[in-house]
């Protein structure tokens, strides 16, 4: 257990450097930089511009950037944001709440849908439900999420009125009951997505528990068909969903990203493209790597989880 | 396709393998529909544009914002005028463009990356493949957005940044299919008879590979043309005059109020060609490999 | 706007003292007046403002605002923040009037603070002003923020005027004195936008650049630092030792939306109180007008959206060819329908409520047959595509602005059909803001860009960081004449009206660089931008500005009518 944890560990920074390495590239080499907002500044003069990027460090090579920035991260100093020169992780820190809120708040979501529907398609397969779930699946999963966000806002909150088209909560209420209002529309679309994959996932799961050895027996002995359905075949059939649950991860940044955009959620995705936007590298940067250490970290968690819950599986 | 499906269905109890039959029906159904959207959206996309009356490109500056089936344009107009429906057609010639380009570049790069990480194995291989592991680290449209503010949008660096962003998945099905087929008999006497590497690997080992790479090429249009999308709703897409799906979405947004179709049809559009290629890419996975029906 | 909105700037010679200082003691009585002016039916019969700061107003901005010291490089919506924390020594009201803040009065030649070759300067401060820490601001103070920005490891945010400044003396704690290099009329203006920062804080940092104090400013505004919630909000409290009129309101919230539509339908659903910077957008405009317990106000703004053009690009060497392109721009299309009529027609770069705005230059005419006269008998005939061509230089060029911005990118699309007509061939290549104003735009790289600028110098109508051929950034000159435009009579023009502080002259001055540049046409005026900007009905002291880049200038008279 300690080597393979050890393993991993190996295995995550090395790929975490690599991750460095691209996104720093990446972000250096494109045209366009942090200074373009201030030429525009009245009276702005070459020369003073020069000054603000030597200030900056921006004036010195390439590799010896990657370098500064790297031996700082070696020391936990994620650098400070060009825009409001505040730590990095200060930063992230101040937009992260918003952006788990709305993936926890999805997420349970997409796990009491998607079990339902999973549930049911593979005890009644090939019913009409099951066909209908099958198809809605594949066109959930073929439905933009903004666009699907934007129909959201036109229906229920420019024609019914009933949700707010957007933000946290209303300035000046910020009761429980107004942050829930919020988070209904954001949730549900960020939701989406995820039924669909959660769904079709716990089906195949399901069906594979049903024809295992343990439940014909179960079945043999005379055992009632609903402690069959909930004791052992659901509960079964969740394990390998654990998995699951941790690959979705980056889909679920993505989506995220993209659902705060359309609703104004002052999140992680919002302050990503800003960053982008203002070419503000530190945070785009602390951005990629959170991002990374966080699916990363997800994997390993799925992982030892999956080797808890079961204990066939042991890990080295 | 139909014959592949003949081939793997399974002989069982006659009550499931007559549903299984109507199972792989409904399938076969759903795919044939799929093939079926996408074989009209491209003619219509193709040939469209050719005969219908009005230009995309032509501005009507007195005629902004025609509502869908009263008039002479029978999708409406936009905000400069221009007749909807014109513009939906080349658009999609746009939109598909770019899924077919991408995700020809992109399984041509995962199919190399993987094939030669899967067969070479080694050093080459696991640095190869922790480089996919790290571009699978960035969320995808953490890394799409992070190209696509950097170069300067057109039809062609879109095309190219989507498909850096696809290929991975591609490389990480190819690497493991070329690793397993490697040991095999036919490859090892391939060897033996001192064929080069290169034979091994394009002429001997990747043809058994083949069937997951269409699924995934499949399924990767589909990614692509979501992802045109999103790379033009968030501003770094096509260029104006010229629409596509995503940019028509994008412009759409502030007219959600007054004018929402013209947010309503491209999103339609859209998913109505990434369903047909998803569609298509799961029957086809059916088809092709058996082993894979999860559902 | 009412018509005495277009009064002189009154910082001549001949400026009447008496007249400010009798408009600053009337304080609240000519605020209320004023937005009468402005705002319809029942807000003019509002009643007073509170006796005690009551509630709050919840102010919209679409860009979020980052940067708390108004000394470092910031952009607008940053200086609408400053605004309410922190004081200039003097300011530039709706009018154009100057308004004595920080200052005790402002120096003229008449009353001696300003000598008579222009060269030094006398400055006496309002006694009793309190930094929001407790701490006296003095004289110390204003030294201070000077050199500061003449520091030159100081990220200062510009230095035009500042770095002619010598022996900046400390008089006593409510005087202080100056002497400048050369004499500099805009620097009554500069001054206007120069916010003091205090000294007892940003002295004592090690380093000015980071220290805690541009997350945590300390001013002499009307309202305090509260809270700042990065991505989402800002909080400013009442400052209850104000010197000035107000504060009427126990908070301000600066709340970031990013998107105009959602926070235009915020504004619908009363989340914000205020709609500001960016605003309202023109296609939003007659739904707004319909809005109940809103009022929907179309002031001026001092951009102009233009046309800039690199004229060292072979395309645009001819004043021929920039005629022509004049003429074959439907700007009155461009206005009426793609910007809904709000915006003014223009044909030079002032806006038309500066003392300097020349009414005489050529007004703008949509001519196509003309212009193709024009190419023809310059020598530009049909290539191939039906594309004018002379001596291998195809008439092709492209055209770039910020993406995204969707109002401006139908108006690009209508100038290229239009251009198609006349035979010349424009290619659309938009780019994000970090990308196109940087070396793109301001090493001129770029062909042509769809731009909204402010030429003046603050509120003074001084062009030269646009027009002077000294001011070429990528020649290594001081400022943003970006296109390359070169003209030595409109160097001397503006030269000279930098320097005399005589209203007359310098207006003379003015008028006729206005039409040498029409002439000259190195850039394509459309419009002088109009902002749509709302407030709830009940909101009281809101007044749009040329003379400001926000208009969050004058919060501390806002209030709710009760």
């Amino acid at each position: 257990m300690t080597r393979f944890l050890l393993r991993r560990l190996m295995q995550s920074l090395v790929l975490l450097w690599l991750v460095s390495i691209i996104g720093f590239a990446v972000l250096h080499l494109a045209p366009g930089g942090p200074l373009a907002e201030f030429t525009l500044i009245p009276g702005m003069t070459p020369a003073q511009l020069k000054l603000i990027a030597h200030q900056m460090g921006l004036d010195r090579p390439l590799p010896v950037q990657y370098w500064e920035w790297f031996r700082r991260m070696l020391v936990g100093n994620w650098g400070r944001s060009y825009r409001d020169s505040q730590p990095v992780l200060d930063v992230i820190a101040a937009h992260i709440g918003p952006t788990l809120e709305l993936m926890v708040s999805s997420t349970i979501i997409a796990v009491v849908l998607g079990t339902w529907v999973g549930v049911l398609g593979a005890i009644r397969r090939y019913s009409v439900f099951d066909y209908l779930a099958t198809v809605g699946a594949m066109i959930a999963l073929s439905i933009p999420t903004f666009w699907f966000g934007l129909v959201v806002i036109y229906i229920f909150s420019v024609k019914l009125a009933w949700l707010p088209a957007g933000n946290l909560y209303t300035v000046g209420n910020g009761s429980f009951l107004d942050y829930a209002v919020h988070l209904i529309a954001p949730s549900v679309v960020l939701a989406l997505v995820t039924i669909a994959i959660w769904s079709r996932y716990l089906r195949a799961s399901m069906l594979e528990v049903v024809n295992q050895d343990y439940i014909r027996t179960a079945r043999a002995k005379g055992v009632p068909e609903r402690t069959i359905l909930f004791r052992h075949t659901i509960r079964n059939a969740l394990l390998p969903m654990i998995t699951i649950a941790g690959l979705q991860l980056p889909t679920l940044l993505s989506g995220a990203l993209v659902t705060e955009t359309v609703f104004t959620w002052p999140g992680m995705g919002r302050l990503f493209l800003d960053s982008i936007g203002y070419r503000d590298y530190p945070v785009v940067m602390g951005i990629l790597m959170f991002s990374a250490i966080l699916v990363l970290l997800g994997n390993l968690i799925a992982d030892l989880l999956y080797a808890a819950a079961d204990p066939r599986i042991r890990l080295d | 396709m139909s014959a592949a499906i003949e081939t793997s269905a399974p002989s069982a109890p006659a009550r499931r393998a007559r549903n299984r039959a109507l199972a792989r029906f409904v399938r076969h159904r759903l795919a044939l529909f799929g093939l079926g959207a996408i074989i009209v959206l491209v003619l219509l996309c193709a040939i469209g544009p050719y005969l219908w009356i009005y230009n995309d490109l032509h501005i009507d500056i007195r005629h902004r914002f025609a509502e869908p089936f009263m008039g002479a344009h029978i999708l409406g107009t936009d905000a400069l005028g221009r007749d909807l429906f014109a513009r939906l057609m080349s658009a999609g010639q746009v939109s598909l463009t770019v899924g077919f380009a991408a995700m020809a570049i992109s399984t041509v790069v995962g199919t190399l990356v993987g094939t030669v990480a899967g067969y070479f194995g080694g050093a080459i291989g696991s640095a190869l493949m922790r480089f996919v592991d790290a571009v699978l680290c960035f969320p995808s449209i953490f890394l799409l957005l992070a190209l696509a503010a950097f170069v300067q949008p057109s039809l062609f660096s879109i095309t190219l940044v989507i498909a850096a962003t696809a290929w991975m998945e591609v490389a990480r099905v190819v690497e493991a299919q070329i690793r397993s087929l490697r040991e095999r008999d036919f490859a090892l006497a391939a060897r033996v008879l001192g064929a080069s590497d290169a034979h091994i690997m394009f002429r001997e080992l990747l043809p058994n590979a083949i069937a997951p790479i269409v699924v995934a090429s499949t399924l990767n249009v589909a990614r692509a043309i979501l992802l045109e999308a999103y790379v033009s709703f968030l501003g770094y897409g096509i260029q104006p005059p010229t629409p596509s799906w995503g940019n028509m979405l994008n412009n759409a947004q502030e007219y959600l109020v007054t004018a929402p179709w013209l947010a309503l049809l491209p999103g339609l559009f859209i998913i109505l060609a990434v369903t047909g290629f998803n569609f298509v890419g799961d029957g086809l996975r059916d088809a092709l490999d058996p082993r894979l029906d999860i559902t | 706007m009412p018509d005495d909105a277009r009064s002189d700037l009154r910082l001549s010679p001949t400026m009447d003292i008496s007249r400010l200082s009798r408009r600053r003691l009337l304080g609240a009585t000519a605020a209320v007046g004023a937005s009468g002016l402005l705002l319809p039916g029942a807000a003019r019969a509002a009643s007073a403002p509170p006796k005690r700061p009551t509630g709050h107003v919840v102010i919209g901005f679409s860009q979020e605002p980052t940067v708390f010291n108004p000394l470092m490089p910031h952009i607008e919506v940053d200086q609408g923040v400053h605004w309410n924390l922190f004081s200039p020594l003097w300011l530039a009201n709706e009018k154009g009037d100057l308004v004595p803040e920080l200052a005790a009065e402002v120096p003229t030649i008449t009353n001696g603070g300003i000598s008579k070759d222009g060269l030094s300067w006398r400055v006496k401060l309002r006694p009793g002003v309190k930094w929001h820490d407790g701490q006296p601001f003095t004289a110390d103070d204003v030294k201070f923020s000077f050199d500061l920005l003449n520091n030159p490891k100081f990220r200062a945010w510009s230095r035009n005027g500042y770095e002619l400044m010598r022996d900046i003396t400390v008089v006593s704690p409510t005087e202080l004195t100056w002497k400048m290099s050369k004499p500099y009329a805009p620097m009554v203006s500069i001054l206007c936008w120069t916010f003091m920062v205090p000294a007892h804080i940003l002295g004592k940092a090690a380093d000015p650049n980071t220290s805690p104090f541009n997350q945590a400013p300390v001013g002499t505004g009307a309202f305090m630092w509260k809270q700042r919630v990065p991505g989402d909000h800002i909080t400013l409290a009442a400052n209850p030792h104000y010197f000035g009129t107000g504060p009427y309101l126990e908070e301000i919230i600066f709340k970031y939306i990013p998107d105009l539509t959602v926070m235009f339908t915020q504004f619908q659903t009363g989340s914000i109180d205020y709609i500001g910077l960016q605003g309202i957008t023109a296609d939003h405009y007659n739904q707004a007008k319909k809005l109940k317990d809103r009022v929907v106000v179309v002031g001026p703004a001092p951009f102009i959206e233009s046309i800039t053009m690199n004229l060292s690009k072979p395309q645009f060497k001819e004043r021929a060819v920039r005629e022509a392109l004049y003429y074959g721009m439907d700007n009155k299309t461009i206005v009426e329908q793609i910007y809904y009529g709000l915006p003014k027609l223009t044909s030079t770069y002032l806006p038309t409520q500066s003392w300097a705005y020349n009414p005489h230059v050529a007004p703008h005419v949509y001519d196509p047959a003309k212009a193709k006269s024009i190419l023809d008998a310059a020598g530009w005939k049909p290539g191939s595509g039906g594309i004018r061509e002379k001596n291998g230089v195809r008439l092709s060029f492209q055209n770039s602005t910020t993406a995204g911005n969707h109002v401006r990118e139908q108006a690009q699309q209508l100038l290229q059909q239009n251009w198609q007509d006349i035979g010349v061939e424009m290619k659309i290549k938009n780019m994000p803001p970090a990308v196109i104003w940087g070396d793109y735009f301001n090493m001129s790289h770029y062909d042509s860009v769809m731009v909204g600028e402010d030429f003046m110098t603050g509120p003074d109508p001084d062009v030269s960081q646009y027009f002077l051929s000294s001011a070429i950034p990528a020649k290594g000159g001081a400022g943003q004449n970006t296109m390359e435009y070169v003209n030595h009579d409109v160097d001397k023009l503006l030269t000279d009206g930098a320097e005399t502080f005589d209203r007359a002259k310098r207006k003379a001055d003015y008028w006729k660089a206005a039409e040498i540049i029409r002439h000259d046409l190195p850039q394509l005026p459309i419009f002088q931008y109009a902002t749509i900007e709302g407030t709830k009905k009940n909101l009281i002291g809101y007044k749009p500005s040329v003379y400001v880049s926000t208009n969050t200038w004058n919060v501390n008279t806002w209030y709710w009518a009760a």
